[in-house]
């Protein structure tokens, strides 16, 4: 075995390329994982994690330097101070927008695992039977009860903590205990209980914040400061959980500025026989072998690899002899929701800051629920006091104006839609040949849009927000609505979707390339559809799922 | 090493010594360096007796004893459209000029109360085509206003001892119980 030569790659590092390095080396695989960008080592390397508001020069701002080194990540939440390392430079990695699409990335070990929003849904049988019943794109070739044991199997290794609320919309996990609703959201929940009768509840959110210990990891210390990394280690990332398992095995190499540039396809063989590395920072071309590939450089990433890889065999690369790769692209789309006021409790408050909200699972187009739209939407939310920005009637200046800044203000009840997108043939991403990133590597082209379907349910999600808010009780309703875009979810899936026919999908049931059977793609790109709950524990349950059957398959030398 | 290279070295750091801010600061000059804005020792005042006008000393410590006038000219100098701090310069001499024109005096100079009463007739004035008080004098009030108070409630002095900030709080109480300690 020649020192480039491995049992299997995995290419990527982020959520699912961690999962197939753990379940992989864990199966007695030889693994490397490649990632494209720094390394960053667990707790040591979280910088920022264990410093106070005050230590940050603009208190966690924005300076106009970072918004010119940043257009693309200025026109969300992520662009600030204090994690700015983990998002991966919008200079070095340009993109063609044909249409705007807000592409938020994470190049470093553990990729957008570190900054996640870690909340943590299963997908139930509705979700997966969609587009036949629906008669839109493909069926997915999976229903619930195949991946339902690899749902536990990730959560009980994650930790997600959550409540079993019995819903069939919601399927329950195996789940650590819930974090709490604080007493105004308590109240709301009962509001809406009594108002809906059980038909758009509210449960608290199920999230991979550990509320137990588990394995080597500390509980959740309630700081919020998630994003930053965690020195305890109480969320879930790669580099809390799947990499030191990985690890443990003693098969994981892990090789940081390794970007994977194309999978080698062998034409004989009708099989990957590894892949080319360029160093990002020796710029030096590299070649690894391996018997199985695990590609999990996320959705368009993903694309991307495949539409460099075999071009002398199909023009637009590997996988593509459907005419499916690169389209379909998918989010979640948000920034539609509702802001009110709740009177009272104002002898009640909270202490600790959970990372976590409430949720309220999807409701339009279930039983009797029909509207002028397909598929559904979820709502987030929390209820909090204000602080000091809130107006101070009479009291704008002084010795009274300073001591009452020191007052929490009323409470607030405010929650925003994550809504389904579907899978569209014409939203897509390319190969932008005529322009290259830092590393003369094309780069992609994304042309993807809201359509009528997401409009006509953003109307609905603003006005229901209003209802339910009204419903529970608050004053004074604000509704919003912003950015019709996609990307702005960070949900990105279904550039490479699953199906049942070579001919219409990339992927088959077990996430194989049709065109290529040891090359397995597991991260959101395999996404057939997008339901409307977040995507990331689905990946874990799939990539799980996935390195099962590959090893079996590589042992009956199927593959 | 040569020893000549490292005396030249030598040299070379002594030499940086001395052009370290404090020991040079230009007479008239803010007492931050700054690389977008120009503000004088005046207007730094200025700022401060505004921000002190905001939050001031009381029996617990103000804004000049928070320096909380260099945090707003912090924030003025890294976080603003370059459109944005020319308002706030132009609305500043405006804020000078009114100033010299209601009293006869410099902001300085005033009573704690006219100050008051100066900083609250532009909080009051709503109307965004006032003539009696500009668009950027607004823009210079609300920066001061704001970055006083942002960074009076992120300063470590606040969030230790005015309000309870733990950096690992372990726990989440959903029922913390609340006494307010004055009408709001």
């Amino acid at each position: 075995m020649s020192a480039n030569t491995y049992d299997a790659i995995v290419i990527g590092s982020g959520i699912s390329g961690g999962w197939a390095a753990k379940e992989l080396t864990q199966k007695g695989l030889k693994t490397i994982m490649l990632e494209r960008g720094r390394d960053i080592k667990h707790i040591k390397d979280y910088v920022n994690a264990n410093k106070d508001p005050w230590e940050f020069p603009h208190r966690g701002g924005r300076t106009q330097k970072m918004i010119e080194d940043y257009p693309v990540l200025k026109r969300d939440y992520p662009l600030n101070e204090v994690n700015l390392d983990y998002w991966a430079s919008d200079k070095d990695s340009p993109y063609t927008e044909t249409k705007r699409f807000d592409w938020f990335r994470g190049y470093h070990v553990g990729g957008r695992s570190l900054m996640w929003g870690r909340q943590s849904y299963r997908w139930a049988d509705v979700d997966f039977e969609a587009n036949l019943k629906d008669g839109i794109a493909v069926d997915w070739p999976i229903r619930y009860k195949d991946v339902a044991p690899w749902y536990s199997y990730a959560e009980k290794f994650a930790g997600i903590s959550g409540n079993k609320d019995g819903l069939a919309i919601l399927p329950d996990g195996d789940f650590m205990p819930p974090m709490d609703m604080n007493v105004v959201e308590k109240d709301v929940a009962k509001r809406l209980k009594e108002y809906y009768k059980d038909l758009r509840p509210m449960i608290i959110g199920r999230t991979a914040n550990i509320t137990v210990p588990h394995n080597d990891r500390t509980n959740c210390q309630y700081r919020n400061k998630c994003w930053l990394g965690c020195p305890f280690g109480a969320y879930f990332s790669t580099q809390s959980a799947t990499l030191p398992a990985a690890m443990a095995t003693g098969n994981l190499t892990v090789r940081p500025w390794s970007i994977v540039t194309k999978i080698l396809y062998d034409k004989d063989t009708k099989k990957a026989k590894g892949v080319e590395v360029l160093d990002a920072e020796t710029n030096q071309t590299y070649e690894y072998f391996a018997k199985v590939v695990f590609l999990n450089a996320s959705t368009i990433n993903s694309a991307w690899v495949l539409m460099n890889s075999a071009t002398d065999v199909w023009d637009g690369g590997l996988g593509s002899s459907s005419g499916e790769l690169g389209h379909n692209l998918m989010d979640h789309h948000l920034g539609v929701g509702a802001s009110g006021r709740m009177e009272g409790y104002e002898d009640k408050y909270y202490f600790g800051r959970r990372a976590n909200g409430f949720y309220i699972p999807r409701f339009a187009n279930l039983g009797n629920d029909k509207r002028d739209f397909i598929r559904g939407f979820g709502y987030q939310g929390g209820a909090s006091r204000e602080g000091w920005s809130r107006d101070i009637a009479e009291l704008n200046i002084g010795g009274q104006f300073k001591d009452a800044l020191t007052e929490p203000g009323s409470w607030q009840l405010g929650m925003g839609g994550f809504g389904e997108t579907l899978p569209y043939h014409d939203n897509k991403v390319t190969l932008d040949k005529t322009r290259k990133d830092k590393w003369g590597l094309p780069v992609v082209a994304i042309d993807a849009e809201l359509k009528e379907n997401e409009l006509k349910m953003r109307i609905a999600i603003e006005k229901d927000a209003r209802e339910i808010l009204e419903a529970a009780g608050a004053k004074d309703v604000q509704t919003h609505s912003s950015n019709p875009y996609l990307g702005r979810g960070i949900h990105e899936m279904g550039t490479a979707r699953m199906g049942r026919d070579p001919k219409t999908s990339v992927l088959n049931e077990w996430n194989q390339v049709w065109d290529a059977k040891n090359v397995f793609v597991t991260d959101g790109s395999c996404m057939t559809s997008a339901a409307c709950q977040n995507p990331s524990l689905t990946y874990m349950a799939l990539t799980a799922r996935a390195a099962d059957y590959a090893v079996k398959a590589l042992k009956k030398n199927e593959i | 090493m040569h020893r000549r290279t490292v005396i030249k070295n030598l040299a070379l750091i002594i030499g940086g010594a001395a052009l370290l801010p404090a020991c040079m600061q230009e007479k008239g000059k803010a007492s931050i360096a700054l690389k977008n804005v120009e503000i004088s020792a005046d207007q730094e005042k200025l700022i401060g007796d505004m921000a002190e006008t905001i939050i001031p000393k009381t029996n617990t410590p103000g804004a000049k004893d928070l320096n909380l006038h260099l945090f707003v000219l912090k924030m003025l100098d890294d976080c603003y459209k370059k459109a944005d701090q020319q308002a706030f310069i132009s609305g500043m001499a405006q804020f000078t000029d009114a100033v010299k024109k209601k009293y006869d005096n410099s902001f300085a100079g005033l009573s704690v109360k006219q100050r008051e009463e100066m900083l609250l007739s532009i909080e009051k004035d709503k109307d965004p085509k006032s003539i009696s008080i500009s668009a950027e004098l607004k823009t210079f009030y609300g920066i001061v206003k704001g970055q006083t108070v942002n960074g009076y409630t992120n300063s470590r002095y606040f969030m230790t001892k005015r309000v309870i900030y733990e950096l690992v709080p372990g726990r989440y109480n959903a029922h913390f119980p609340y006494k307010q300690k004055q009408a709001v």
